[in-house]
């Protein structure tokens, strides 16, 4: 199978940026899941939604709006009423979750080429995402696992907290380029490193 | 040693040096200062020209309510005009200048407006530029003339065009309790909040924390007042769940407890650290709000009140305990309440003679009397300043007997020596963000101010914001606030904390005003004088709205902080009525002024984001000319040296017809429309019907709005039983997928379907031409792609160079032509092996203007002709409209007007003499470049048609197709093209589409 471009392009250069002199406060990555998958159920058959989610991925999601969980592999959110984003670092995760999401649950819609996932880690990612999203991202509002769709001026994006300092954030490929200049803009501040 | 420097004392680092400019001449400063206090201390008294008058004015507070002392800090090429001195913090190498004055402070041409000061009172404006009505001026430029003139002659600072190339950034914030105000009520607050474990934020204006704290002079509970606020900042460091925010205005209170704060990140700094912004604009959400913003002292107005010398008493007290200055060395006070002998204590204490102390009370207590007497002050009680004496800066004032009771001045004038003039006039709550939140100001007659009214859902109020001046009970006030905002159940405390010295009288007398002989002012900022006030109320203007419009009280960039009260009592007094039935101006945002940039924030250069293709970089390395589309970017050209942009496309459009060319279409927009109901949700959006599509077929379709007329259109792919691929037009993609939604949301929630934008998965990249499907079969594999495999409108799967593709057989330009879409990640893969398998056929790649071209000389429409007025019928998609089954819009697209015989319908024109017609010119029967008129349409879109040799275009033209094969004229008088068309079928080239059906 031919790799995936990534949007970033020459936008995306390696290393250490911004105010690093004292260390830097985030790292940010492109990191390019094989698999970015909406799920999305008909009324009243979300569990049947999430029990087909966790038959493929082995995650458990809870109820509540923005409920998620992550593993090593797999990733899974809430990000509207009924709606599920499921990421899975290899391909085919579509197909996979095609053959347990039954049309009479909901459907399946492979976004794995129209999203493109960035993380921000480190201990400013609050600082830095807080500039750019009216978003409460402490952790005690934001656990670890948890989703959310919001929107930074044009630009939609879904985010989730995949570790205590980690945030995975989902935009539209087209949109990538800018928003991944911004977000770099936003944490020279504080330092940033490219990995 | 500076000459008003006081030897020791103050919070100042006196081992940092720090040098600075103000108006080309070099002075020293100190870590800590502010512009004010730092020229202060080199005995600086004159700081700028008023607004009108350009009278001499010197420094009147201490912050941010300073009406006075307006400079403008230039960075470079960057001016920053309008900035209070007693704000601005100096750094090394501060370049600051005076401003509204010429050619120099000193001495200033326009200080002869001061000669005029009948002439131009309250209204001038109004009242005497009307322009001449009469005369030989009579309709001339005169006014125009004359305006300019005045607004030179007018004003504060002057704006700079430099680009700013200053960072800002926004920040958004939540917290259980924001804290507004550190002083002993605000900290007292965030203490008791913060030990609770909510999330806490402390906001400060100031450089630092502890407001009055740091220049009161007080102990709290036997330590300095300063050290007690630095311990408790050291306290609320310590808790994570706190954050503090210092040199942050907080300056609007929006519903839901929005709190919008300006944090000037750099301002203080010779330059910014790296990619620190120099204003960060907070938006705070808060559960709940502690207002703490303290209080305004508040000016008397008397005559020559605005002197340069004349200065708040509590900014003089200021500027002698926490900068280590004295305002003056001989200082008189003048007071109508308790506070000014705390500030003539302190002065004193720092080495100032005071030289008399002057209260408009006949009675004062005794405590007033002890303190006077340990400032060694001479003790005039009933007494009242009644002019002051001197030019660019005080030499003396004048006073005399005053009766409190009456207003009444008796007796000779009494003259005393003083290089400065301290004044109090009672204090004004700050209570300028409960007011924004929607609360009504309540008038105190024992405080002689407006006071916050009951608490409102979201906050709560402490200190001298609540008319509360005592430190002590402002701390328990603060306590208290603390504890409600943290929802914690109210402790009584049983004792206040120790404060020393004792807590004077709070109340003032009544008096605002001093009416003796000359200028008094209220505004000083706008020099309004109480005469201003009263001749408004002469002039019929007793609303106090209608006053601060006439006369511009308070609509400065102070925004009234000392004059509104004055003002308003001056005021009542003219109208015989009490102040509170009167009114008063309710706040609005910003409390002090917001920098532009900081409401741009990460904006500020980047007004939108870019929208890019998966093959935008390929386009731009081969030489595309792009232009924007949205927020898209598109090839328009792929233009050869040389080459015009008529020529570039007339050569791509010609290649293509005549071999083959490939063109970017990832930009459509693409929906997913799945679901066991996709199909008949179709039949309801779509004219046409789509239930009977097959799979692995696409279908064109026409969308219309709900009132019959004509909305989008595109091509919908059946991808499978319950799965189609709808497309739409590059600039209504987002509004289809709005009315879709809409559809399915509100109007048949029943429906099962789901709508995904899928824009951004797939890549496209449409072939076109004879040689397409040649070149198509050469680097596809998986699938066949002939005639019988993929037919017209047909849909088939396959690899091109390994990459998955999906290949529907369709045709915008009129040839055999092909959409290959891939995943977005491998359009660029995909593109370029179509490239190279197209180079033996000498395939090109082709921009929107030769797809422009191709779709006029297929008479295919696109935006310009769906413009909102036009129906299916206008544009010749009559056929497409069901008689079998209900759409959006059936209902209402057989209306009379929508049916008439005269309606513009869609044609086509070519030009009879050989040059360009151009978007936008009309169509008429006879053109009249003297006198246009009778418009019988309009061309939408235009070229040089490479097929025909001709200029041509698609015109939207009345009954236009009853003029089929008629003469007609073209019509541009704002480009001058005149010249004959005729008009003709929109199908130019190819009508029976012999070439694209193969």
């Amino acid at each position: 199978m031919v790799e995936q471009l990534s949007p970033l392009a020459q936008a995306f250069r390696p290393g250490s940026h911004g105010n690093f002199a004292d260390g830097v406060g985030v790292t940010l990555s492109e990191i390019a899941p094989g698999s970015i998958v909406q799920v999305a159920a008909w009324p009243r058959e979300e569990k049947t939604l999430m029990g087909a989610i966790a038959s493929v991925t082995q995650l458990s999601l809870a109820d509540g709006a923005g409920a998620g969980a992550v593993s090593e592999r797999h990733a899974a959110f809430g990000f509207a009423p009924g709606k599920f984003l499921v990421t899975d670092t290899s391909e085919g995760l579509a197909t996979a979750l095609a053959g347990a999401v039954t049309s009479s649950a909901g459907t399946v819609t492979d976004l794995s080429h129209g999203r493109t996932a960035i993380r921000i880690e480190g201990t400013k990612a609050e600082w830095v995402l807080g500039k750019l999203f009216a978003v409460d991202f402490e952790q005690a509002a934001f656990p670890i696992g948890s989703g959310i769709s919001t929107a930074h001026h044009d630009i939609f994006a879904q985010i989730q907290r995949s570790g205590a300092a980690r945030f995975d954030l989902y935009v539209f490929r087209s949109f990538a380029r800018s928003f991944w200049k911004m977000l770099c803009h936003a944490a020279a501040e504080v330092g940033y490193e490219v990995v | 040693m500076s000459p008003r420097r006081i030897p020791s004392g103050g919070r100042i680092d006196r081992l940092r040096t720090i040098r600075f400019t103000f108006d080309g001449v070099s002075y020293a400063g100190h870590q800590g200062d502010t512009l004010a206090s730092a020229l202060l201390a080199n005995g600086v008294m004159l700081f700028g020209r008023s607004f009108k008058y350009h009278r001499p004015r010197g420094v009147l507070t201490a912050g941010v309510d300073e009406p006075n002392a307006l400079v403008t800090v230039l960075r470079g090429d960057v001016r920053e005009p309008n900035l209070p001195a007693t704000t601005v913090e100096i750094y090394d190498g501060l370049v600051a200048v005076s401003q509204n004055r010429f050619p120099s402070l000193a001495h200033d041409v326009s200080a002869v407006n001061q000669l005029g000061g009948k002439f131009i009172s309250a209204g001038f404006y109004y009242k005497t530029f009307m322009g001449p009505a009469i005369g030989p001026l009579k309709g001339t430029r005169f006014w125009m003339m004359c305006e300019h003139i005045i607004r030179r002659a007018a004003g504060l600072g002057r704006a700079g065009h430099a680009p700013d190339p200053s960072r800002y950034e926004r920040m958004n914030a939540f917290c259980d309790v924001l804290v507004v105000g550190s002083g002993p009520a605000g900290l007292s607050a965030a203490r008791e909040a913060a030990a609770s474990g909510l999330r806490v934020i402390l906001a400060e204006l100031d450089p630092e924390f502890g407001g009055s704290a740091n220049w009161s002079g007080e102990t709290i509970d036997g330590e300095p007042a300063a050290t007690w606020a630095s311990d408790i900042v050291g306290e609320l460091k310590e808790h994570k769940n706190v954050r503090l925010l210092k040199r942050t205005t907080v300056w609007g209170y929006y519903d839901g407890n929005t709190i919008a704060a300006l944090e000037r990140v750099s301002d203080h700094e010779a330059s910014p650290a790296k990619g620190a912004p120099r204003h960060r604009q907070w938006t705070i959400r808060a559960g709940s709000v502690v207002l703490a913003a303290g209080a305004f002292e508040r000016p008397l107005v008397f005559p020559g009140n605005d002197r340069p010398g004349v200065m708040m008493a509590s900014a003089a007290m200021r500027y002698a305990n926490q900068y280590g200055v004295l305002p003056g060395e001989k200082i008189a006070v003048f007071t109508n309440n308790d506070s000014a002998y705390l500030a003539a204590a302190a002065l004193a204490k720092a080495g100032a003679s005071i030289v008399a102390m002057i209260d408009l009370r006949r009675n004062v207590g005794d405590a007033c009397r002890a303190l006077a007497k340990a400032a060694g002050a001479e003790l005039l009680t009933g007494r009242a300043v009644v002019g002051t004496e001197g030019g660019k800066k005080l030499t003396g004032v004048k006073l005399a007997h005053f009766d409190e009771a009456s207003g009444v001045i008796s007796g000779e004038a009494r003259a005393v020596a003083t290089d400065c003039l301290v004044v109090s006039g009672g204090w004004s709550p700050t209570i300028h963000l409960a007011s924004q939140a929607g609360a009504r100001p309540a008038w105190d007659a024992e405080l002689q101010a407006f006071l916050p009214p009951e608490p409102g859902k979201g906050w709560v109020g402490a200190g001298a914001f609540n008319g509360t001046f005592s430190t002590a009970e402002a701390i328990a006030e603060g306590f208290a606030a603390g504890r409600k905002a943290a929802d914690l159940p109210p402790v009584k405390v049983d004792m206040l904390p120790q404060v020393e010295p004792a807590a004077l009288d709070p109340r003032p007398a009544p008096v605002f005003e001093i009416r003796a002989k000359g200028k008094a002012f209220v505004d000083f900022q706008h020099d309004v004088t109480a005469d201003d006030v009263r001749l408004a109320h002469l002039e019929g203007f007793v609303s106090v709205e209608h006053l601060k419009r006439y006369t511009t009280l308070g609509m400065a960039t102070d925004q009234g902080k000392g004059s509104n009260v004055p003002g308003l009592a001056i005021m009542a007094e003219a109208v015989g009525k009490p102040i509170p039935e009167v009114g008063t101006t309710r706040f609005r945002p910003p409390f002090a002024p917001v920098s532009v940039g900081s409401l741009a924030a990460e904006r500020f250069g980047d007004l939108k984001p870019e929208r890019l293709t998966p093959m935008h970089d390929w386009h731009i390395e081969n030489g595309a000319t792009m232009y924007s589309a949205g927020l898209w970017f598109r090839p328009m050209i792929y233009g050869d040296p040389g080459e015009t942009v008529e020529q570039a496309y007339v050569r791509e459009a010609g290649t293509t017809r005549d071999a083959a060319g490939i063109v970017d279409v990832s930009t459509l927009g693409k929906i997913a429309v799945q679901g066991p109901d996709a199909a008949e949700f179709l039949d309801r959006v779509y004219t046409n019907v789509f239930s009977t599509l097959p799979v692995g077929k696409a279908r064109y379709g026409l969308m219309l709005r709900e009132d019959g007329i004509a909305f989008d259109d595109g091509t919908t792919w059946r991808l499978g039983e319950e799965d189609f691929l709808m497309t739409t037009t590059t600039a209504n993609a987002g509004k289809v997928m709005q009315h879709l939604e809409y559809f399915l949301d509100v109007v048949w929630p029943d429906l099962r379907v789901h709508l995904t934008s899928v824009t951004d998965q797939w890549a496209g990249a449409a072939i076109g031409g004879p040689k397409a499907r040649e070149i198509l079969a050469s680097c596809v594999t998986g699938t066949k792609v002939d005639n019988e495999t993929l037919p017209f409108m047909g849909i088939v799967r396959g690899e091109i160079a390994g990459a998955p593709v999906m290949i529907c057989r369709l045709s915008f330009s009129g040839e055999m032509a092909f959409e290959v879409y891939s995943g977005a990640g491998h359009g660029i893969h995909v593109w370029e092996a179509l490239v190279e398998a197209g180079k033996p056929h000498g395939m090109v790649p082709y921009g929107l203007e030769a797809l422009g071209t191709m779709r006029i000389e297929k008479g295919h429409v696109t935006g310009a002709e769906i413009d909102g007025r036009t129906t299916g019928r206008d544009l010749h998609l009559g056929w497409m409209l069901s008689k079998k089954k209900p759409f959006i819009g059936s209902a209402m697209m057989d209306r009379e007007g929508l049916t008439a015989p005269d309606r513009l319908e869609l044609v086509g024109i070519v030009s009879l003499d050989n040059r360009p017609l151009n978007g936008g010119a009309h169509i008429v029967m006879q053109a009249d470049p003297e006198n246009p008129h009778g418009s019988l349409g309009h061309i939408t879109a235009a070229c040089f048609s490479p097929a025909l040799g001709k200029y041509i275009a698609l015109a939207l033209v009345s009954a236009g197709k009853s003029r089929h094969g008629k003469r007609a004229q073209v019509s541009d008088p704002l480009r001058n093209r005149f010249g004959p068309v005729e008009i003709v079928s929109h199908h130019f080239f190819d009508p029976e589409g012999k070439r694209m059906h193969g």
